[in-house]
């Protein structure tokens, strides 16, 4: 029988086993309860119920919705039963239709209860115009691609503090105001608004009457009290702030929830600022068992799913902004060692204990979790960009690499791209015609390449900036943020919040800085070949070209920590910093590279054999990570090879590591490894760091047997995510299975 | 004079086995013992050799053509080299376009050596690590080992010294000052079937611990000593000789050294014969078994060592 923090019956020294990585001891004994709720979610993903992406490409695990099947009420969703519109009103529409048809899932067990079934892009029409289309298509041909969607940061510290019913009242009184000014479209779209508002508050209120239908019905005191939580916490969180911490983390739960609705991959800030007051309040009113602080955010984990949440980093005055809730959101993922997407924001003067600890957990667990993010340098970034120290020092880790100002940025994170081979390509083709014969003329031609492929990239971002307020608005996303209610204008149009660079991440930068260094030593130095050569061997995939494809091959390559071809690399990354900052978007603000690409890698057949020796089927290399099996002298070089880009320019470029977990054999204290090295390398200029600790070879098989019981818990961060491995693609698991396993350092 | 270049088989860079901390190893050329079990074949022999890795090998024979003398043909199991015609003159190394025909030693000047040793500087002061030398055995090499020691001393990075200890004693002399730990190799201690196993006895190799266990008790009460016994089954892993040594360290020792540590014998450099076109009759060896490794410490804790001292290092199997 369960008491009321439904904490008895605890078994004592739980271990979780599996051979492929370390072996994880959670510092805390589950509860038979958390252990239900965990082994729920493990169905629902296994089941293939909570997958992203396609049934043939699966991306993993880590969908926020959980499929039903189709929603039932598409036909008469108001765009199509009426007239669609281009306005955030008619968005705004769609989206409480939607949510007010959700139905109510309340299940056994839960504290912490909501989920969802659609998003909005499964029912809502997004087409682009053709004359926009076109556009587009002229910077693919150049190699620049990208559709806007989300990937931004909401702050909830706004709704936390306002409740939806505050957040309602000034969405009705900023409409009443553009409606007496007669300011039509912002009256419009506040009307949009509105509508999201009050469809929350009534999705809320559902749980607060169905929950108490449950617990009339109840027969199970523990059970019935538990319902009676739940629907006295939805009826005073549909409308007003939340009063305890325990309502703090319900209101959080559907506040992401339903963002997710929009069904992008937004992050959400930094989750121990907001609920330290919650915290100490409850705390001091002697309600909170440190169990249940914990229990209920590893609920909200489990249900969550896709989430990007923050820790650490520092404060206004830039003191250490570690709390007590940092450790309560670690010991959380400690508590379930399920996945999901926290960071941990290191500085200096970070607080020892807690940084230690975050170390432990990476350690144990072995999962990438937390990812290990460098603050200053991010917070440096965005004060590079512009974004005043007032502002700069919130800045928060998001998503997969990348860091945002939460509610007062949209910068396109993560969806626009540059494919670095096709500029290269025709920089190759334009030596050969202008008879180029040194390097520092064919590296002009590249610049002016790489120039003209950023300027297509501006011109379809441009297009799509013209519209995409009223194509697709990130319309709830702008009502936990600064600016768009009050301004009527959403986040995503001309200045609804004041930081809008657009983010691009760069593909293949290691493998061009390879293909250059070959180039620069076999053509214009030892003339050994000539750039025809190197064309014609490439787009042959060098058929009968062997020897010279070995000697491309054989060149120093980036990761090594060699200077030269380092020095190359970074060389491309500055490059590509002075073009994109250069071009400027409708909102006035700059492009940024982002040295990063969540999946281009793993697209290699599109992209053909390239002149670092790379025939055309292997993958490339994943971000700035050097290409695979590129870099043999061990984990250190590779580390001092990346921190020789300064990753002020930057939105971020992540360190993958995969560790073989038998590094740690026969050693104590092994999160001291861990933090030496993350503290190290972030010294020298390291912004992000994923650490896998998992055997490869062992991983293999979990390809063929993925029914086997140590395969299911298995979690590996794939690119910039984390996900159940048995629920990749058959082409991410082998990409990853192919990675350099690191034995030591 | 010509410049100071030592002569470098490879450098591993985060070693956490030699040596406190992490560290960068470097492995120097040339051995005056020929152990049959020996890991490092390529560190025997003082002068640069090429060498071919069938793997890499994509069978152009570009290399055959390079060669002035004739010395590499075309074989059933892959390329065959005549050492008595080779002049290792290394047109076939340049001539190789993917790597597979190499010199397996590179020589470096002082100044390159220490810019290199240097590079993860950050990380030895992170972790208290530092730069150790083994081969190999680095004292062949002394003055090129002494020159790097000092100006690692200089740049306030640690060193370490992994020696089988036969080396003259003016060799110790000159390198000790500027060495902060060390790592001794004791493999037997009977003479004789050190003389079976390594070509050697090991006379002078006890006489050279005795100088370090000196200086430290003398000069450098600050310097570490590391005991390492490498067990070979059969060989060096007998009851006997662990427990001759335990009693050796016990009694002669114990004031001087820090920790014995076992190191576990493996294969898994054979493929280092393959390329060198050896054959090596440990090729085949499986690796310890846990139980035989409990043996051999009891046997070191049966002649009085004190168990914190006792370490065990390498694969073994259950």
């Amino acid at each position: 029988m369960l008491n009321d923090t439904g904490t008895e019956e605890i078994v004592s020294g739980d271990v979780i086993t599996h051979r492929v990585g370390m072996n994880v001891a959670s510092k805390f004994p589950q509860s038979p309860r958390i252990r239900r709720l965990a082994q729920r979610s493990r169905e629902l993903a296994i089941s293939g119920k909570r997958r992203l992406g396609s049934a043939e490409m699966p991306l993993g695990d880590h969908a926020c919705w959980i499929h039903i099947g189709p929603f039932p009420e598409l036909d008469q969703l108001p765009s199509r039963a009426n007239r669609y519109e281009a306005t955030g009103e008619s968005w705004g529409r769609d989206y409480a239709f939607l949510v007010d048809h959700f139905p109510i899932d309340l299940h056994e067990d839960e504290r912490i209860v909501g989920e969802i079934h659609w998003e909005m892009h499964m029912v809502r029409q997004y087409v682009w115009p053709e004359e926009v289309l076109a556009v587009g298509r002229r910077a693919h041909a150049l190699g620049a691609s990208g559709v806007s969607s989300g990937h931004t940061c909401p702050d909830l510290a706004i709704g936390l503090s306002q409740g939806w019913g505050g957040i309602l009242e000034r969405i009705k009184q900023s409409r009443e105001k553009y409606l007496r000014l007669d300011n039509r479209p912002k009256a419009s779209y506040l009307h949009g608004l509105q509508m999201i508002c009050e469809s929350v508050i009534r999705f809320i209120q559902r749980h607060a009457e169905k929950a108490l239908e449950l617990a009339q019905a109840a027969t199970d005191p523990w059970q019935k009290r538990t319902y009676e939580r739940v629907a006295d916490c939805c009826a005073h969180i549909a409308l007003n702030a939340p009063r305890t911490y325990y309502e703090g983390v319900q209101w959080i739960h559907f506040a992401v929830l339903l963002d997710r609705v929009v069904g992008h991959g937004n992050g959400y800030g930094r989750l121990d600022l907001y609920l330290i007051d919650l915290y100490r309040k409850s705390k001091a009113a002697g309600e909170l068992p440190d169990e249940e602080a914990r229990e209920y955010l590893s609920e909200m984990f489990l249900k969550l799913r896709g989430h990007f949440f923050c820790l650490g980093g520092r404060d206004a005055e830039l003191k250490d902004a570690t709390n007590e809730m940092s450790f309560v959101v670690l010991e959380a993922y400690d508590l379930i060692g399920d996945y999901n997407n926290l960071g941990v924001m290191w500085h200096p003067d970070i607080n020892r204990e807690f940084y230690d600890y975050a170390c432990d957990v990476l350690a144990r667990h072995g999962e990438s979790i937390p990812v290990l993010v460098n603050y200053d340098l991010m917070r440096e970034a965005q004060m590079r960009s512009g974004i005043p120290e007032e502002d700069a020092w919130k800045v928060a880790y998001s998503g997969c690499q990348w860091f945002c100002i939460p509610g007062k940025e949209f910068c396109d994170q993560d969806v626009n791209s540059i494919d670095l081979l096709e500029p290269m390509k025709r920089t190759i083709a334009a030596g050969i015609a202008q008879g180029t014969d040194d390097f520092e003329s064919f590296y002009a031609i590249f610049e002016q390449e790489l120039t003209t492929t950023a300027r297509a990239l501006c011109a379809w971002k441009n297009a799509q900036y013209e519209r995409l307020g009223d194509l697709w608005p990130e319309m709830f996303t702008s009502m936990n943020s600064h600016g768009p209610i009050e301004h009527g204008i959403d986040m995503v149009g001309p200045r609804g919040v004041d930081y809008q660079y657009t983010s691009v991440n760069i593909l293949g930068i290691p493998n061009v800085a390879d293909s250059f260094h070959a180039i620069r030593r076999l053509v214009f130095e030892e003339h050994r070949y000539t750039l025809a050569d190197v064309k014609a061997a490439t787009e042959t995939n060098w058929q009968g070209r062997e020897p010279m494809r070995q000697r491309f091959l054989n060149q120093d390559k980036f990761g090594n920590d060699l200077d030269d071809v380092d020095a190359l690399l970074t060389r491309i990354t500055e490059t590509l910093s002075d073009v994109l900052g250069s071009m400027v978007n409708l909102r006035g603000q700059p492009f940024r590279a982002s040295l990063f690409h969540f999946q281009g890698h793993l697209n290699p057949a599109a992209i053909g054999a390239t002149p670092d020796g790379r025939l055309a089927d292997q993958y490339l290399a994943h971000g700035i990570n050097p290409q695979v099996g590129r870099n043999n002298t061990g984990l250190l070089a590779t580390a001092n090879s990346i921190a020789k880009i300064d990753q002020r320019k930057f939105q971020g470029g992540t360190m993958q590591v995969e560790l073989q977990p038998k590094f740690f054999d026969g050693k104590d204290d092994i999160w001291t490894y861990v933090r030496g090295f993350s503290e190290t390398f972030f010294r020298k200029g390291g912004i992000q760091i994923n650490l896998n600790i998992m055997d490869l070879n062992t991983l293999r098989d979990a390809m063929d047997h993925p029914e086997k019981p140590e395969y299911q818990n298995i979690i590996v961060r794939v690119t910039g995510y984390a996900s159940r491995f048995i629920c990749l693609s058959r082409e991410y698991q082998q990409e990853f299975v192919g990675r350099v396993n690191y034995e030591g350092f | 004079m010509a410049e100071l270049k030592v002569r470098v088989i490879e450098i591993i860079r985060g070693t956490t086995h030699d040596g406190p901390g992490v560290r960068t190893t470097l492995f120097l050329k040339g051995c005056p013992l020929r152990c049959a079990w020996c890991q490092n074949p390529e560190g025997l022999n003082s002068e640069p050799e090429v060498w071919w890795e069938s793997r890499r090998c994509i069978r152009c024979l570009a290399c055959l053509d390079a060669c002035p003398t004739n010395a590499l043909t075309d074989g059933h199991a892959g390329l065959l080299r005549d050492r008595r015609t080779c002049t290792r003159c290394g047109a076939c190394v340049a001539a190789c376009p993917s790597r597979a025909m190499s010199f397996n030693s590179r020589d470096w000047p002082i100044e390159a050596l220490v810019k290199e040793a240097l590079k993860d500087r950050d990380y030895y002061q992170t972790f208290g690590g530092g730069v150790t030398v083994s081969g190999g055995e680095p004292l062949n090499q002394v003055n090129g080992v002494v020159e790097l020691f000092r100006r690692l001393h200089e740049a306030g990075v640690h060193t370490a010294l992994d020696t089988c200890g036969l080396a003259p004693a003016s060799a110790f002399a000159a390198v000790l000052p500027h060495t902060d730990h060390v790592l001794f190799d004791i493999k037997l201690l009977d003479s004789g079937l050190h003389q079976t196993h390594t070509g050697q006895p090991n006379g002078t190799i006890l006489g050279s611990l005795s100088l370090v266990a000196d200086h430290i008790r003398n000069v450098a009460s600050g310097m570490k000593l590391w005991i390492r016994t490498p067990l070979i089954p059969g060989v060096t892993a007998t009851r006997e000789n662990i427990h001759a040594i335990g009693l050796f360290i016990r009694n002669d020792l114990s004031d001087v050294v820090e920790r014995w540590e076992f190191c576990t014998f493996n294969s898994a450099c054979r493929s280092k014969y393959e390329k060198m076109g050896r054959l090596w009759s440990y090729a085949d060896k499986p690796p310890m078994r846990q139980g035989e490794v409990e043996a051999v410490r009891e046997a070191a804790l049966s002649a009085g060592i004190d168990a914190g001292i006792v370490v065990v290092s390498g694969l073994t199997m259950t």
